[in-house]
């Protein structure tokens, strides 16, 4: 009994150690798309090897004292003092660097979501060893020498659909001479969009058309070039007539047909009786289906409603109210 | 092995390179197979490298160090003392390379270097040494940044570069730390150095038994005097006096052969002028130490004894910085006791029957007067032919009279012993005196100089009423070693330094040869002046005459004020250098363009291509879309062909840029023009 509410005890003293903790590094280092790295942003401690340093300076001064020799007091005096002096080195060499989010890509649950992140310096000084991690135990070691820039893409497992909260970058370095660790928490503002994961199954019961099938329809898409018509908001940039452009004339989209087959319906009420998530992972997999064999398909949840299309705007769309739906508002757009 | 365990090539070529840099310094005290273990060691993990071989397993590397062990005794004997404790880190130091597998291992071997650096102070502190080690510590310290610059696996002067700059930068804080930390006394008992050879004078002598003298033009002491340098001719540096002779060897009294009574030396009246002086003296793993005549100290360190020396009680491990000051006219012993009496006078019963009988006959025609027979004396080696020579004949049986009648030939040594012997003989009391004649004064600074090859041995004579009398019978013979030095009075044997030919001091005729050794003597006397100086005295009467008027608390803020001010200016330089952005112009131009689309609400996105962009801004602002691309497309242009002139280091026309932008100040004004609508 006691040991049970002792654990609990601690627990919650953890919690709430946890916490302020994350309180307190929100209000030091706030998130951020871009964070330039300065003396609020960078922390810095002796590392293992640095404390055996110390020891061994220890031990120096001894046989210093001992011999009485002063030579030997100058060579301890000046490797402390050396020590010291990697203190500013170490911190340099995380110093003005821009830390920039670039894209985390979107994945079904269960997968490894790929975070890119972008690290650039301010001058052409050498960086070297900057390791970054983030969540796993995965190291990922870059220098900045002849480049101004470098990419870092890290893989990070997801669980559950919704955004992804990736928790803090770690990123670190010791050089130059591996007794001091200067490191950094970021919170880039980058999270990962995760769909439910597919699950397959057996029919599609009642699958709802307000189109006759196998209509032929001008409707947006990518086979063949059908006219122009003038630029809207949302057209790829792909399709505008530049030629047109180049004479001065408004800006044009070049229109493509594709034949649609059918409309079908993505439908909450068609598994009636299953679980939330479940559900979202069936519409999920049958989205996929309907993708793959070129049929249009709209979706319809609680609250939701998208007319039905194809092509792959449509389909990130209809995937990401799949990822985002049931959650709250304020988690929607992160 | 994890990614970041493993010791970049780099690295390791650095670490290699400082263990042969540790190493060199130590090699005249470590046995002659040290330096191989080291090649081994660096062949072997230069192989493991190259995964030609094997890290040793742990058999071989047991059997290695345990015959390592056992070398170390046989050379020296004992494992305990400072030189075997040495190598036996100089060979630990080796092995740990040849089982570096990781960082930790890295890490050990460079601190055991830092560590093994600090031993070679142990022996010998002077400035080109401590040059030497600051370089040593500079590259060391590169291996640690090298082991810190994964991927990078071509040298970079860079690494050198950081090593030598950080370790620059610590230097103003380390002195400051260096004057200002206590100077305690030794915590515990060392191992001292035992093992090393005894050099400059002997204890003892045995005229003739030499052949060839070798000397060398080692450093044996300099002086500095306060005020003028007296006379060459008086500068006599006694260091033993030989009372006693024993079986053809001439040497001191032991001190269980003294009367307690007559232990101490007996006081003298001081008069006359003195001469106050310092010595530094390089280290003889003697007792006895060299001073004019009549030597008084107020080192406590030091003890005077019966013959009025200066000896101290410990061997002279290092080097021994003693003030003197000596009284060059006082009469010594003005009363001798007749235990002196009877051991100044004292011969052996048989031999060299000549020799006393040639001495009762002087003694008798000078009248029994003593003070004529030593000029009688002087003017038979003078006007007899007598020949000064280093490499005299050698002498057996009874050695005076064969020196007296026969072979006549000989150097300093010779000549006091067989004066003493035909002064004993008339019973007159007289002794040898040894140590180092004249010296040389260096014009930078006015030290004395003395060399090995001053060493030189005379003799004093007690005469009633004026006490001990300094004689030298060699200055009988050869005038020139004692006005002008062993190089003048060899000039026609050409002996001198002939065992070294390369010694600076045999180009002291060439000018500019001599007065770059004087000043490098000079230097090196300064800074072992100061490094011997800097002891727990004189640090505690440096400190109160500048910061004596403040309490413990208020120093201990002071100093590390101090220290902080000192660290300020590489704070400034580090934070300064790494501020704010270099960008190339036409980047800086393309950004402003950028912020003006920007201001119109078109915000670029991170690592969005400028092609991209344009689009996007073509499309937002279809009434610049020309302006948009021309500028977008001028300012690629230039961007490669920057990059071209960067990667090829040359000049290189890479045809018409889009629409017109060719240069530099054409994409600047087009954007400063710019206005998206």
């Amino acid at each position: 009994m006691t040991s049970i509410a002792q654990h609990s005890g601690w627990q919650r003293m953890r919690q709430r150690a946890r916490t302020r903790w994350h309180r307190w590094i929100n209000r030091r280092i706030p998130p951020a798309k871009a964070v330039t790295l300065d003396q609020r942003r960078i922390f810095i401690f002796p590392t293992g090897i640095g404390l055996f340093f110390l020891v061994t300076l220890l031990v120096m001064l001894i046989a210093a004292i001992n011999y009485q020799n002063n030579m030997s007091f100058a060579l301890t005096f000046l490797l402390a003092n050396l020590f010291v002096v990697t203190v500013w080195h170490t911190f340099a060499n995380l110093y003005g660097l821009t830390i920039h989010a670039v894209r985390a890509t979107p994945v079904f649950a269960g997968q490894r979501s790929e975070y890119e992140i972008m690290v650039s310096r301010p001058k052409r000084l050498h960086y070297f060893g900057l390791r970054f991690r983030w969540g796993t135990d995965e190291v990922f070691e870059v220098n900045l020498k002849e480049r101004d820039e470098a990419h870092v893409k890290l893989f990070l497992p997801t669980q559950s659909r919704g955004w992804h909260q990736p928790g803090r970058l770690h990123l670190e370095t010791v050089y130059p001479l591996g007794l001091l660790r200067a490191w950094t928490w970021l919170d880039l503002d980058l999270h990962a969009l995760v769909y439910p994961s597919p699950l397959p199954s057996d029919a599609l019961a009642g699958v709802a058309t307000d189109q006759p099938d196998g209509s032929a329809q001008p409707i947006v898409g990518t086979d063949d070039f059908y006219g122009l018509r003038d630029y809207q908001k949302g057209d790829s940039l792909r399709h505008v007539f530049w030629k047109s452009v180049a004479k001065g004339q408004p800006l044009q989209s070049k229109q493509y047909a594709a034949y649609a087959d059918r409309s079908l319906w993505l439908d909450w009420a068609q598994f009636d009786g299953l679980p939330p998530e479940q559900r979202l992972s069936h519409l999920c997999f049958w989205a996929l289906e309907f993708e793959r064999s070129n049929d249009e398909y709209g979706l319809r949840l609680p609250g939701v409603s998208i007319e039905p299309d194809r092509g792959e705007t449509h389909k990130q769309q209809v995937l990401k109210e799949l990822a985002l739906w049931g959650r709250e508002a304020s988690l929607r757009e992160v | 092995m994890k990614f970041d365990e493993q010791v970049p090539r780099n690295a390791l070529v650095w670490i290699i390179a400082t263990q042969f840099l540790v190493l060199m310094p130590h090699l005249g005290r470590v046995p002659v197979w040290v330096p191989f273990i080291y090649l081994s060691a660096a062949l072997w993990r230069t192989m493991v490298y190259r995964g030609r071989w094997s890290f040793p397993g742990g058999w071989t590397k047991s059997l290695l160090s345990v015959l390592c062990f056992g070398g170390i005794l046989a050379n020296f004997g004992t494992v305990i003392g400072l030189e075997p404790t040495v190598a036996l880190l100089l060979i630990a130091y080796a092995l740990k390379l040849v089982e570096l597998a990781n960082r930790r291992d890295a890490y050990m071997v460079v601190f055991i270097a830092y560590f093994t650096c600090l031993t070679e102070f142990l022996f010998t502190q002077e400035l080109l040494i401590v040059a030497y080690i600051f370089v040593t510590v500079i590259i060391n310290t590169t291996c640690l940044v090298a082991l810190h610059q994964p991927g990078q696996d071509r040298f970079i002067k860079r690494s050198v570069l950081r090593a030598g700059g950080m370790l620059l930068q610590s230097v103003p804080l380390m002195v400051l730390l260096f004057f200002v930390f206590p100077r305690i006394g030794p915590l515990w008992n060392v191992p001292l150095k035992a093992h090393t050879a005894r050099t400059g004078v002997s204890d003892n002598m045995m005229p003739g038994d030499i052949a060839n003298l070798g000397l060398n033009d080692d450093v044996a002491f300099r002086v500095s005097f306060e005020g003028r340098v007296p006379p060459r001719s008086q500068l006599y540096w006694r260091g033993l006096v030989f009372s006693t002779l024993e079986n053809g060897v001439w040497r001191s009294l032991r001190w269980k052969d003294i009367p307690g009574n007559a232990r101490r030396a007996a006081e003298p009246e001081l008069v006359g002028a003195y001469s106050d002086y310092s010595v530094i003296m390089e280290p003889t793993q003697q007792n006895w130490l060299y001073a004019l005549r009549y030597a008084t100290t107020r080192d406590r360190g030091i003890v005077s004894v019966n013959d009025f020396r200066l000896v101290s009680p410990v061997e002279l491990q290092d080097q021994r910085r003693y003030a003197v000051r000596s009284w060059l006219d006082v009469p010594l012993e003005r009363e001798l006791s007749d235990w002196r009496l009877e051991v100044e006078t004292g011969l052996p019963e048989e031999g060299n029957t000549r020799t006393r009988e040639l001495a009762r006959q002087m003694f008798a025609a000078a009248g029994g007067n003593a003070r004529q027979f030593v000029d009688d004396v002087l003017i038979m080696f003078r006007t007899e032919a007598f020949f000064y020579t280093l490499q005299p004949p050698r002498l057996q049986g009874s050695r005076m009279d064969q020196f007296l009648f026969e072979t006549r030939r000989g150097f300093c040594e010779h000549y006091a012993a067989a004066f003493t012997w035909m002064m004993r003989s008339a019973g007159v009391p007289a002794r040898v005196v040894v140590g180092y004649q004249g010296g040389e004064i260096n014009p930078v600074n006015g030290t004395v100089i003395v060399h090995q090859f001053d060493a030189h041995a005379w003799t004093e004579v007690w005469l009633s009423g004026e006490g001990w009398v300094r004689v030298d019978p060699t200055a009988a013979i050869a005038p020139d070693r004692i006005e002008f030095g062993l190089e003048q009075a060899l000039a026609e044997e050409g002996s001198f330094l002939a065992d070294t030919p390369l010694s600076p001091l045999r180009f002291r005729s060439i000018d500019w040869i001599n007065s770059i050794r004087l000043q490098l003597d000079a230097i090196n006397y300064s800074w072992q002046v100061f490094v011997l100086g800097y002891d727990r005295d004189f640090q505690v009467n440096f400190l109160s005459r500048f910061v004596g008027n403040f309490t413990r608390t208020q120093l201990v803020i002071g100093i590390t004020l101090i220290w902080c001010l000192l660290l300020l200016p590489v704070a400034a330089v580090m934070l300064w250098r790494s501020r704010g952005p270099s960008l190339r112009p036409e980047d800086r131009a393309y950004l402003d363009f950028c912020k003006r689309l920007e201001r119109r609400g078109l915000v670029r996105q991170v690592a969005e291509a400028p092609s991209v962009f344009a689009e996007r801004a073509c499309a937002t602002f279809p009434a610049a879309a020309e302006e948009v691309m021309a500028i977008t497309q001028g300012y690629q242009q230039l961007a490669f062909e920057a990059k071209v002139a960067r990667d090829e280091r040359d000049e290189r026309d890479v045809g018409d840029a889009g629409d017109g932008i060719t240069s530099l100040a054409d994409l600047r004004r087009r954007v400063r023009k710019f206005t998206p609508r």
